[in-house]
């Protein structure tokens, strides 16, 4: 596709471009962070050393990720604490998928969980390769080169529990639960700024063909797996970005902000004081 | 967070522009950079033989054109500014981040309000590096720490990517002898 004008720098931005790279990475920054979080919770939990260490790695990934979107909302003058700690839960904009919380046990939903995103992800990031605004653009590359090792870990790891009758059957059921959460991946937050993010060409693909190349990919290959899909499943009732979120979520954003509450911090805490300041 | 600079329209932020649109002599300390982060990385996409731990494997990347940048051909305070870069050493390998390849270029001016002002371009290996701070920290005051500098920029980029292929001679060596072989 042929890209769009392209934009000014953060400062040079007129009021109607900020609201949408602001949209546009609010959900991408979100999306990675919540999703993160938690893939956290398996630690010392999955069923084997390598995998713990895997999940745990595609974890950092991740944060490594959020903070790069981060970054660049921070240019438009938020800092750290404004946009994580101090965020209140509803002004979120991550997929509801992201903060569901996971089956007690069943290594079967953050594999699965992992695939449907990391395939989404994977078709996000190309329709942002060529974006208009340059401080995504110059990002996409590294981000890219991170996560190949994603997808692949989860087709892995599917592709095994498919081969027996009883693992294929957990994976059925979590697939049941979580087709229609994910599609709140390719939800808007608010239709009108989604197409002015495609107008101006923020991103390459709208939201709605991105959700159609998602198909294509995962519906074959899950069924290749002898697993059912319903391709037509509705959006569930939360579907997080912009509208409502899961109760689950106010215990998950509860629990990662509980630190930084119970601690009365006003500001991100750095581990080690900078040694100039201490003298 | 203070290890990335807020942005200032004074001061000529090359972030803002269209990598392709960047002259060469427009970034500071190298002469050009091709290959601006849209090239595919070669031997990423090839594995057709699945191999053990592929996460760790260490892939080739694209050669970029005057990367690293080592400070070679560098005169003035911007010598004394690459020797204290090459004394900051990566928090996990006794090795340079200039011999690692993270500095991309460094450039010193004469500034009205910021006297002799310099500005450190550097990148990490990895998005999610635990130590960014730290090590951008340490740089800043590093080159703080140079006779003659009166104020310091360090800009993180992330294009080009960060690859094997920049590291030093010096540095594989450094790191064959810690124990990792490149």
């Amino acid at each position: 596709m042929a890209s769009a004008e392209r934009l000014a720098g953060p400062d040079d931005l007129s009021e109607e471009e900020r609201e949408a790279v602001e949209t546009l990475l609010y959900r991408l920054a979100d999306d990675e962070f919540v999703t993160a979080e938690r893939y956290t919770e398996w630690q010392v939990r999955a069923p084997t050393l390598e995998s713990d260490l895997a999940l745990a790695n595609i974890a950092q990934d991740e944060l490594g990720h959020a903070r790069l979107w981060y970054d660049l909302l921070q240019d438009f003058g938020p800092d750290e604490p404004d946009l994580i700690w101090e965020r209140p839960a509803d002004e979120w904009r991550h997929a509801a998928l992201a903060e569901l919380p996971y089956g007690e046990g069943d290594w079967a939903d953050p594999i699965l969980r992992s695939y449907l995103y990391d395939v989404a992800e994977e078709l996000r990031l190309e329709a942002l390769a060529d974006s208009s605004y340059a401080r995504i653009r110059d990002r996409v590359g590294k981000i890219r080169g991170e996560e190949d090792y994603h997808r692949e870990h989860a087709e892995n790891w599917l592709e095994r529990l498919a081969e027996d009758d009883e693992s294929r059957e957990r994976v059925q059921t979590a697939l049941d639960r979580l087709f229609p959460y994910a599609l709140t991946l390719f939800a808007p937050t608010d239709e009108e700024v989604e197409e002015r993010i495609d107008e101006l060409g923020l991103r390459t693909e709208s939201l709605a063909d991105m959700r159609e190349a998602w198909f294509d990919t995962v519906v074959p290959y899950l069924e290749g797996l002898g697993l059912d899909v319903d391709a037509d499943a509705d959006l569930p009732d939360d579907i997080g970005r912009g509208e409502s979120h899961t109760d689950d979520w106010d215990d998950l954003w509860d629990e990662f902000t509980n630190t930084y509450r119970e601690l009365g911090r006003s500001e991100a805490t750095r581990i080690m004081k900078d040694p100039d300041e201490v003298k | 967070m203070s290890s990335e600079l807020p942005y200032d329209p004074e001061i000529p932020d090359l972030r803002e522009n269209d990598p392709e649109d960047i002259e060469d002599d427009e970034i500071p300390g190298t002469g050009s950079v091709t290959g601006s982060g849209d090239a595919a990385i070669p031997g990423l996409d090839d594995c057709a033989d699945p191999a053990l731990c592929a996460y760790t494997e260490y892939v080739e990347g694209a050669e970029v054109e005057d990367l690293p940048a080592t400070g070679e051909g560098a005169e003035g305070v911007e010598v004394d500014v690459w020797d204290a870069l090459y004394g900051v050493e990566d928090p996990e390998m006794p090795v340079s981040i200039v011999d690692l390849g993270l500095v991309y270029g460094v450039e010193v001016t004469d500034r009205v309000d910021e006297g002799v002002h310099a500005e450190v371009l550097m990148t990490l290996t990895y998005s999610g590096c635990p130590a960014r701070d730290m090590l951008t920290d340490e740089v800043e005051r590093a080159v703080a720490g140079v006779e003659g500098v009166e104020s310091v920029d360090l800009r993180l980029v992330w294009s080009p990517e960060w690859s094997i292929e920049m590291v030093t001679e010096r540095g594989k060596a450094d790191l064959n002898e810690f124990g990792l072989s490149v």
